[in-house]
C-alpha cells in the first residue's frame, strides 16, 4: 500500500495537467458517488464475471481516476499498469452503466484512458 | 464571559439550539445554491434530435396506435428489477430522511414559536415509527456494507461516518422522543448538534448526492428521469 514509488518515465506534470481539464466534474463525481452498487448489474462484464466486485462501474472509475486524482498524478508505471488493465481490459466504454446520482462513469474511465495513452501505458495487442 | 461559563453544559445547550441553527442552515441553503451553479456550469444544453428526410428518404409518420409501453416489463429491466430489495430500503429511507422532520410535531412547534409559522404536523406516534423505520433501513445499509462483498469493495471509512452522520439525527431524536437510556438533556443536544452536522456537510460532502440526485432526475436524461432531459454532461 505505501510502497516506494519508482516514477521513471512517468511525467506527473503531464498526467496533473489533464486531470486540471476535468478537474471539477472529476472531484464531483469522486465525492457524490455514495458507494451504492446499484450500477454494478448495469455492466453485462460484472454480469458476465460471475458477479465479480471488480467489474462493477463504480470500483473501476474509483481505482483509475480516484488513484490518480488522490495522488495528484504521482504515479509510477506499476499504478499505470494496473489502471490500464481496469480502464481497458474491464470496461469496454459502452456507456451502458447506470448511476442514480447520474455520474457520468464513462466520461471518467476515458479521462483515466487518456492519462494512461499520455504516458505510453496502454494495450499494444500486436505485441502482447 | 467567563470561561466557566463558556465550557458549562447551559452554554453548549444554548449555542447548539441558538446561533448554530441559523449557522447551519444558511451554510446549506448557500451551499446547494453554489452546486447548482456548478451543476450548470459543469452540464449543457442536450442538443436536439431531429429527423429529416434526405434525398430518396421519406419520413413515415408515427403509427397513431403506437405501442404502448409494458411498464411491468420496464420495471422489471430498470434498475428496480435488479436490485427490488435495496430500492424499497432507499427509496423509504431517503423519502422519510428528507420529509419526515419537516412534520414532526417537536419540530413545528420550534417554528410556530421562533416565527409563528408551521408546516401540519403528523401524530407523534407515526413519527416514532418512521424514525425506527429510517434506524432499521440504516441498519440494512450497515449491514451491507460489513458483509456484501461488492459493496465491501469501494467502502471506505468515510462511507461508516457518513452513514452515521445520517443515522444519528434518527436514533437521537428517537431516544429522546420516548426519554430512555440517555439523560435527556444531553440527548436531545446530541440530536440538534449531528441535525446541523448534517445539515452543513449536505452540500460539500458525500452528502451532495441528495442534490445531485434530484437535479439530474429533473434535467438529464437517464433511466427514471423525471424531466425533460433538457440537460446532458
Amino acid at each position: 500500500m505505501f510502497r516506494k514509488k519508482n516514477t521513471a518515465g512517468v511525467n506527473s506534470e503531464e498526467i496533473r495537467a489533464i486531470l486540471d481539464e476535468k478537474k471539477d466534474k472529476m472531484k464531483l463525481s469522486l465525492k457524490a458517488c455514495a458507494h451504492c452498487t446499484l450500477c454494478a448489474e448495469s455492466c453485462f462484464l460484472f454480469m458476465g464475471r460471475d458477479k465479480d466486485p471488480k467489474y462493477m462501474p463504480s470500483y473501476k472509475f474509483i481505482n483509475s481516476v480516484g488513484v490518480l486524482y488522490k495522488s495528484k498524478g504521482y504515479v509510477d508505471k506499476l499504478d499505470l499498469g494496473e489502471i490500464r488493465d481496469i480502464v481497458w481490459e474491464r470496461c469496454v466504454l459502452c456507456t451502458r452503466c447506470y448511476c442514480p446520482i447520474g455520474i457520468d462513469i464513462p466520461e471518467m474511465i476515458a479521462l483515466a484512458r487518456r492519462v494512461c495513452r499520455s504516458q505510453g501505458v496502454y494495450p499494444q495487442y500486436d505485441k502482447e | 464571559m467567563e470561561s466557566s461559563n463558556i465550557l458549562s453544559w447551559t452554554f453548549a445547550y444554548d449555542f447548539i439550539r441558538g446561533p448554530m441553527v441559523w449557522v447551519a442552515f444558511i451554510v446549506f441553503i448557500l451551499g446547494t445554491v453554489f452546486q447548482i451553479i456548478k451543476f450548470l456550469s459543469l452540464s449543457r444544453t442536450s442538443e436536439k434530435i431531429t429527423f429529416k428526410a434526405g434525398p430518396g428518404n421519406i419520413l413515415k409518420p408515427l403509427p397513431k396506435d403506437a405501442p404502448k409501453t409494458d411498464w411491468l416489463m420496464w420495471l422489471k429491466l430498470s434498475v428496480a428489477g435488479t436490485n427490488p430489495f435495496l430500492i424499497i430500503v432507499t427509496t423509504i429511507f431517503h423519502v422519510l430522511l428528507v420529509l419526515m422532520p419537516i412534520f414532526v410535531l417537536g419540530h413545528n412547534i420550534l417554528w410556530d414559536n421562533a416565527f409563528g409559522i408551521s408546516m401540519f404536523s403528523l401524530p407523534e406516534g407515526v413519527t416514532d415509527t418512521m424514525t425506527l423505520i429510517v434506524i432499521i433501513c440504516a441498519l440494512i445499509f450497515l449491514y451491507r456494507r460489513v458483509f456484501l462483498d461488492r459493496v465491501k469493495a469501494i467502502t471506505t471509512w468515510g462511507d461508516y461516518l457518513f452513514l452515521f452522520l445520517a443515522a444519528a439525527p434518527f436514533i437521537t431524536g428517537y431516544i429522546a422522543y420516548n426519554q430512555t437510556l440517555l439523560d435527556y438533556k444531553l440527548v436531545i443536544t446530541l440530536h440538534m448538534l449531528f441535525g446541523e452536522l448534517m445539515l452543513m456537510a449536505i452540500p460539500f460532502t458525500k452528502f451532495v448526492h441528495m442534490i445531485y440526485l434530484v437535479l439530474v432526475r429533473f434535467t438529464v436524461v437517464s433511466e427514471w428521469g423525471l424531466g425533460k432531459g433538457s440537460r446532458t454532461w
